[in-house]
């Protein structure tokens, strides 16, 4: 076997996985032993008919799968949609999901929606009013919440935290893991100019439970001062994220590794050899942190809709 | 909670959701509220696009139809109509009744145009709705017939059917009145559309409630045309 980047011989592998998306489901399906995990958008199956939602659910007891949300706008700042939150906790627990992660963004006002996630003012103020919300969403799901960190075009002026300052700030005050997203701290880094290994270096060890690679592009403007990189979710993950992975991996142990691709779609080469970079840069044991959640549960029980005990890690 | 901060926001996506943002139409050398307003540009119009391609997703027929005007109703429509939502289908709706608005001041062009977006936006909602399981009306007699609740019934005023077939906009639909039934087979992805004749169309029109069996006994041939309309999921039968 070989040994993983962060892994003795003796301690399991984060587990590999996509972002599953319905419109390539039969590809998926048909390539399932080929992923140790798929990541549920549960936005898109809160918005799906029941023949998507019944694909979706036919992956429980196959699969092990986690769950993402883009729809709660935590950093809006009026109270939670806690009917949201509550749709959320149920399908959490259909899905026997070990983690419910959510950008710490905010998308919305009352009558507004951009329907892209938008960046907050990094200040204590801020933070604060992030952190109840963030209990009070814990007080409502049964599995463990974490927090992703977002790419953002624009940024506020009146910053007080550094983008690890403040995600920190909130992961330690909730107990809140996290789930970094690779790509996003490197267009972050490449486009306002901080130092990726400062921001890797500042996360406690341990807090980065899950991660998040995509590949994005870069966008040439009259009116940039500069080019622009960009999150796109439709090309192959670049080399520089694939560093920051490396990186990671030497402090953090996150129990999976998404692959996300909203685009280009019919791309399957360049999904399968994201996929197979991801996995020589882990090195990959024999188990997984997941397939050893999955194993158990499946011992214990089936994990279909109703019955599904979702169990944190 | 802090008013301010809600404030901060509210402004900020009045200022992306609109079109000066959008389309750039302002100064961008000058910073907006202390931000770099070229990059608020940058994320207004990603938005904007990000929207827009939701709405392809919906109306593309529609969309392309529109032709020479496509840029300034587009243009026009992010003035006024600032999105309210993230689904596909609640963003074309939106855009729709833009459409609908603006037809009440201008005649379309092409005039078959209402006919085409009300298709797409109907294909769009029995599509939605697959699967979805029918009401259970518990008062209803067995062998009561209703139309099927996923059912939606669309009268166009020109044959866009030509334009449906083809992926080009050549097509010239013909004027002259048309009886469309839309629905879904239960675990079909794809709504089937069925052309009906005028006197069974405003029969299914009729068929919001359950309607007892013995109210068709004076129509010749009603057995059958039950048992077709049921087979093709245009009417449920009450077990």
């Amino acid at each position: 076997m070989v040994a993983g980047a962060i892994s003795s011989a003796a301690s399991p592998s984060p587990s590999i996985g996509i972002g599953y998306r319905y419109g390539i489901d039969g590809w998926i399906r048909a390539n399932l032993s080929r992923f140790d995990v798929l990541e549920i958008t549960l936005d898109h199956c809160l918005a799906a008919n029941s023949l998507a939602r019944d694909a979706i659910f036919d992956l429980v007891g196959q699969i092990p799968l986690t769950a993402h949300g883009i729809g709660l706008s935590i950093g809006t700042e009026v109270p939670l949609d806690l009917a949201y939150v509550d749709a959320i906790a149920s399908l959490l627990d259909c899905l026997g999901a070990p983690a419910y992660s959510e950008h710490l963004a905010f998308t919305r006002v009352p009558g507004r929606d951009l329907g892209n996630l938008l960046p907050l003012p990094r200040t204590h103020a801020v933070a604060e009013s992030v952190i109840a919300k963030i209990k009070a969403v814990q007080s409502r799901i049964s599995v463990p919440f974490l927090l992703e960190n977002i790419t953002y075009v624009f940024d506020w002026p009146d910053n007080e935290l550094t983008d690890a300052e403040f995600l920190t700030l909130i992961c330690r005050e909730t107990d809140a893991g996290l789930l970094l997203d690779l790509e996003n701290l490197y267009l972050n880094a490449s486009n306002h100019g901080f130092d990726t290994r400062a921001f890797l270096d500042a996360l406690p060890a341990g807090l980065v439970r899950e991660i998040h690679l995509a590949g994005g592009k870069t966008i040439s403007e009259p009116f940039l001062s500069r080019p622009l990189l960009v999150d796109t979710h439709s090309y192959p993950v670049p080399e520089e994220a694939l560093t920051l992975l490396d990186r990671t991996l030497a402090r953090q142990t996150p129990f999976s590794i998404i692959l996300e691709r909203d685009d280009r779609l019919d791309a399957r080469d360049e999904i399968l050899a994201d996929v197979a970079a991801i996995r020589a840069r882990v090195g990959h044991g024999a188990s997984t942190l997941l397939s050893q959640s999955f194993s158990k549960q499946n011992l214990d029980g089936p994990g279909k809709p109703g019955h599904g005990a979702a169990r944190p890690l | 909670m802090s008013d301010a901060l809600l404030q901060r926001q509210a402004t900020l996506l009045e200022h992306l959701t609109s079109s000066r943002a959008i389309f750039g139409e302002d100064d961008l050398s000058r910073p907006w509220l202390g931000m770099d307003r070229s990059l608020l540009h940058l994320e207004a119009r990603f938005s904007h696009e990000k929207r827009m391609a939701k709405i392809k997703a919906i109306l593309p027929r529609t969309l392309d139809h529109l032709g020479s005007a496509h840029e300034a109703i587009v243009r026009d429509f992010a003035a006024v109509c600032p999105s309210t939502g993230i689904g596909r289908l609640e963003n074309a709706r939106q855009f729709y009744d833009f459409l609908l608005a603006r037809w009440q001041q201008e005649a379309p062009q092409p005039p078959h145009l209402p006919d085409l977006a009300a298709f797409e936006i109907a294909y769009a909602a029995v599509q939605r709705s697959a699967s979805e399981s029918p009401q259970v009306v518990p008062d209803a007699l067995p062998g009561a017939v209703r139309r099927h609740p996923a059912v939606v019934l669309l009268r166009t005023d020109y044959d866009i059917r030509p334009i449906l077939e083809q992926e080009s906009t050549e097509a010239a639909p013909q004027p002259g009145e048309v009886c469309l039934a839309l629905t879904i087979p239960a675990g079909a992805k794809e709504p089937v559309v069925q052309a009906l004749l005028p006197e069974l169309f405003a029969l299914l029109d009729l068929l919001d409630d359950f309607t007892p069996r013995e109210t068709f006994a004076d129509m010749p041939h009603a057995d059958a045309m039950i048992e077709d309309f049921t087979a093709g999921g245009l009417i449920e039968v009450r077990p």
